[in-house]
């Protein structure tokens, strides 16, 4: 960029007070009638997205994969899937979503590559082979014995025998996915090369899969290592020189303390996100006691001012539960995965509405307490509608079945053969697109999708939700979660009953004596706030968000 | 002869005889923001050799929020005489007051001059075919503009100045290219432009188009035949809706140019509208204050939320295309030719550019039209005191929606069973605009969107 150009910033701190939305390219919706989604499809509801008023798209990896593990498993990393249409419609569809004032982000898988990347087969088929050593060799299967396995339900090993190369590979994850050797420069310089091309596209940024595993050293677990915040840093020069506003989001399932250092100083990661909140509103939910999210927000060191944390409730992986300890995942599978088919991992894999036993109230306020934590709020495509799992199909497909558009054949998904979807959609009588579905909640004014629009309004009315601080309030009555947001002039007090009862709190506000509450979605004022302890009382899961306002104002 | 370093020397201004300039332009428009600072960021040498010198600066206002508005500021600077500011020996001025660089600017223009700057470029440019007049000689500035700066010269050409730097075409020139290329006659032509292109941003700095010498604006028209009798104003809505008509036509007329060619609505197109507008009434309805002049409609919010449903119901949107956005009577000239002619195709001038290119259904100019001859109606009552005469709205009306009907391309709206209800729509979601918007500013005026909805609460089902 010339000299010149230094004077037009548009908004690099963007992402700090955007809503973000997740999308399955395959499960969005069929532009082509063949059964699955693809990005003309994604392209033609972008309408619904902008209205819907998110700020940010993130598509789950869209590459050339033979689709072991849902696209994680990358076969070339300059193409798009065949499934889901060409780099020109991809580029396209950037285009149209820039055109709404819609950012899009993308998955980067940077740690591992698909088996059958020409790459792999290619230092598989020599030793002497220029690619051999752009992955992890090994002639035993005892090094880095302190890398514990992730895949604990279908992994035995980090190591697996190559018969073909005579040799065992390293691998964190699927076996069909070798680890790329980051000690090879020509790996950094390529990887480089990859998002270089993305980004020359008009993404936006991307989100990078797996970030703690690219170096392996001896003697450690092989996470979280310097070599791989350095490689880190070196990446996120590269996008600062050359394409200001982008965003890199790490997704680094770790501990708090370990995921700030993907932040660097601010010149790492512009975004990670908050795993370990999550397992832990949902056990604050069934267990009718705030104390777990409490305690896992005081654990969470402060970040850079230049970043922001990512937060979700669920996504398209299972509901990880590595991050909590194993009496806590003890509760959660007794709470959750009643059934043992909703297991996965260390996880549950299911869709938000039913780990929440469909109950409205339990999801407004799951998303009200989301919505009012520090960070950027992540949507799972068909969490907006209430969409439902299905159990019964393997590994995380239950949670990646087509989009429900309409009350038509194939949920409006898609115009083919319904025996041509490449998963059915849900079809029960309380989850089934007949009953969930846009068109309908579109046309109900009490519907959660109306609602939630409302609700990524008012979010973005203020941006102290993005930008402010966390003050717990921490009242006597442990069923209540309250906190204050602060930013420049605006104090938001945000109260949140987690009780299946009604609960009466008394909050000191005393630090505030004079102000007056003003609930934030029918601007309805309170009674002002005094020296003494300020009651509030809720209905059963109830909330309140109040701005606090000068008595005149 | 020796070359001035312009740029140099613009950014040197002093910054508080430059920011006691911009202040006080009416194009700058940020004047309830707290100021931080004002700086030439950027200036683009367009004579750089003979006095007085020219440049386009670029200047930028930060405000205590951290935000920052930049603006396009042709500046003159000569060794002596006045001007707001004084850097070595130079006085910088406004120079669009001066008639010389004035036409410079419009001799840039003409010979399709461009000039190289740092990894952009300053393209000036014209349109094809279209024939330029002689040189100009008076200059005169057009006045009671906001947001740009327009001159006329000698009664033939205006040159007009897009203030406010925005990244992206500005959708005027856009629209009026495209309808001067393809010859539609109803619009003070275009005949060129002035655009930076490249790093850092893509924008419309200025446009060169046709004077229309003018009888009146529509509004002035309309209000003249309510004082008069109320019945000659019929045929020239008629000619309007015509003309209207035509110009969607045109607008959808080439499928080869992406940023014109009509689109089909996507699936949840009409839903989405009617979403849009079931939560404009819960907002505006929720907090009515108390007013005699919304006795009407108050409590009534459920109710039009109903009608909102019934009219919002399945059926075609028609097709969504380019049109002009800000559509109302004062957008619209009658000239000593007797016809129309259709001005400022900027659109929502509060909306952000890109917003402003879409492509929509064209009922919504429509319906803007509409909503504007009620608006007439009412202030000649209000303002001068002047019942309209019955049915006056009516009529007009009719006869604005005949000469439409007639003209457009009938693929682009809905068919007649349809038709009606899509108009009531848009002209919903119209009046609840109005509605909101003078509540907070024109409380006088507040009964005629309540008419408006009032109409479509009481109208039989």
């Amino acid at each position: 960029m010339s000299e010149a150009g230094r004077w037009f910033e548009s908004d690099p701190l963007w992402f700090k007070h955007a809503v973000f939305y997740e999308i399955h390219v395959r499960g969005f919706f069929d532009g082509n009638g063949d059964g699955m989604g693809d990005l003309r499809g994604v392209t033609e509801k972008l309408d619904y997205l902008d209205w819907l008023g998110i700020d940010c798209i993130w598509l789950l990896p869209m590459y050339p994969s033979p689709l072991r593990d849902g696209g994680y498993d990358i076969a070339d990393f300059y193409g798009i899937h065949p499934d889901y249409g060409s780099v020109e419609d991809f580029r396209a569809f950037v285009d149209a979503a820039h055109q709404r004032q819609i950012r899009v982000i993308a998955d980067l898988v940077m740690n591992h590559t698909s088996s059958d990347h020409p790459w792999f087969q290619e230092a598989r088929s020599s030793p002497d082979s220029p690619k051999r050593d752009w992955y992890v060799w090994s002639d035993t299967d005892d090094r880095y014995p302190d890398a514990r396995v992730i895949f604990v339900d279908t992994e035995p090993s980090n190591w697996t025998w190559d018969p073909v190369a005579g040799q065992y590979y390293w691998h964190r994850f699927f076996s069909h996915q070798p680890d790329l050797n980051y000690e090879n420069p020509e790996v950094q310089d390529e990887m480089l090369r990859v998002l270089r091309f993305w980004l020359d596209l008009g993404i936006d940024g991307f989100r990078l899969d797996a970030v703690p595993y690219l170096f392996e050293q001896q003697g450690t677990n092989c996470e979280n290592l310097p070599q791989t915040h350095a490689y880190l840093r070196r990446v996120r020069a590269e996008v600062d020189a050359n394409y200001p506003d982008r965003v890199l989001l790490a997704e680094a399932n770790q501990w708090p303390a370990d995921v700030v250092e993907y932040f660097g100083d601010g010149d790492e990661c512009h975004m990670a996100f908050q795993f370990p909140i999550m397992p832990r509103m949902f056990m604050a939910l069934r267990r009718e006691d705030a104390t777990p999210m409490y305690e896992i927000l005081e654990r969470t060191p402060s970040i850079p001012e230049n970043c922001q944390w990512g937060l979700f409730l669920r996504n398209h992986d299972e509901l990880t539960l590595e991050m909590v300890t194993d009496d806590e995942r003890d509760y959660m599978y007794a709470e959750y995965a009643k059934d043992q088919r909703m297991k996965l991992n260390l996880g549950i894999r299911r869709r938000l509405a039913p780990l929440l036993d469909n109950g409205r109230d339990e999801i407004e306020l799951m998303k009200a307490i989301l919505f009012s934590l520090p960070g950027s709020p992540v949507l799972y495509y068909g969490d907006e509608i209430g969409m439902g799992d299905n159990v019964f199909l393997g590994d995380r497909d239950g949670v990646r079945t087509p989009m429900h558009w309409t009350g038509d054949r194939n949920g409006g998904f898609s115009s083919a053969d319904f025996a041509q979807l490449y998963l059915p959609p849900l079809m029960d009588p309380v989850y089934g697109y007949q009953a969930v579905n846009v068109e309908a909640q579109l046309r109900t004014p009490t519907s959660l999708l109306r609602w939630i629009h409302r609700f990524v309004e008012l979010r973005k009315q203020h941006p102290v939700f993005g930008l402010g601080t966390y003050e717990p309030l921490q009242p006597s009555n442990s069923r209540i979660f309250a906190h204050v947001r602060r930013w420049e002039e605006e104090i938001v007090l945000c109260v949140h009953n987690l009780a299946r009862s009604a609960q009466a709190v008394e909050l000191d506000l005393a630090q505030f004596a004079g102000l007056v509450p003003e609930e934030m979605f029918g601007q309805t004022r309170f009674p002002p706030i005094g020296e003494l302890p300020y009651l509030l009382t809720f209905g059963a899961r109830g909330f309140y968000w109040f701005r606090l306002v000068e008595e005149t104002a | 002869m020796r070359t001035i370093a312009v740029q140099h020397l613009l950014c040197r201004l002093p910054e508080e005889e430059l920011r006691e300039f911009v202040l006080a332009q009416r194009w700058y428009g940020s004047k309830s923001e707290e100021v931080a600072h004002v700086r030439v960021v950027d200036a683009f040498p367009l004579r750089d050799q003979i006095e007085p010198l020219l440049a386009i600066a670029v200047v930028e206002v930060r405000f205590q929020s951290g935000m920052h508005a930049l603006y396009n500021v042709p500046l003159g600077l000569r060794r002596s005489a006045e001007g707001f500011a004084e850097v070595d020996g130079w006085t910088a001025f406004d120079a669009l007051e001066d008639a010389e660089l004035v036409l410079e600017l419009v001799g840039l223009i003409r010979s399709q001059a461009s000039v190289e700057h740092e990894g952009g470029e300053l393209r000036f440019c014209t349109v094809d075919g279209v024939a330029e007049g002689p040189e100009p000689a008076a200059v005169r500035p057009m006045g009671s503009e906001q947001s740009n700066s327009s001159v006329v010269l000698d009664e033939q050409l205006v040159l007009k100045l897009y203030r406010k730097l925005e990244a992206g075409v500005n959708p005027e020139l856009e629209l009026l290219r495209f309808l001067t290329e393809r010859g539609f006659p109803a619009i003070a032509s275009l005949e060129g432009w002035a655009a930076h292109v490249g790093q850092p941003l893509d924008a419309t700095l200025a446009i060169l188009q046709d004077y229309v010498p003018v009888r009146d604006d529509g509004w002035t028209l309309a209000l003249r035949d309510l004082e008069a009798d109320g019945n000659g104003f019929s045929p020239l809505a008629h000619r309007l809706g015509e003309v209207t008509g035509a110009m969607h036509s045109v607008l959808a007329s080439d499928s080869t140019d992406p940023a014109f060619a009509p689109e089909e609505p996507s699936a949840e197109m009409l839903a989405l509208t009617v979403a849009r507008i079931d939560e404009e009434i819960e907002q505006v309805f929720g907090s009515l204050p108390e007013d005699p002049a919304l006795e009407p409609i108050a409590g009534r919010g459920d109710e039009l939320r109903d009608r909102l449903q019934a009219i919002g119901q399945s059926g075609s949107l028609g097709r969504l295309i380019r049109h002009h956005g800000d559509y109302h009577l004062g957008q619209v000239l009658w000239t000593e030719d007797e016809d129309w002619v259709v001005l400022d195709f900027e659109g929502e001038p509060a909306r952000p550019l890109y917003e402003r290119r879409h492509k929509r259904s064209p009922l919504r100019d429509v319906a803007g039209m509409l909503r504007s001859f009620s608006y007439a109606a009412s202030a000649s009552s209000l303002e001068r005191g002047v019942e309209p005469p019955p049915g006056w709205e009516g009529e007009v009306r009719t006869e604005f929606l005949a000469g439409y009907l007639d003209e457009v391309d009938a693929s682009l709206v809905p068919s007649n069973g349809t038709l009606e209800r899509r108009l009531q729509l848009f002209e919903l979601e119209k009046a609840l605009y109005e509605l909101h918007y003078e509540l907070g500013h024109r409380p006088d005026w507040v009964r005629v969107p309540v008419a408006g909805i009032l109409q479509l609460l009481d109208e039989p089902e």
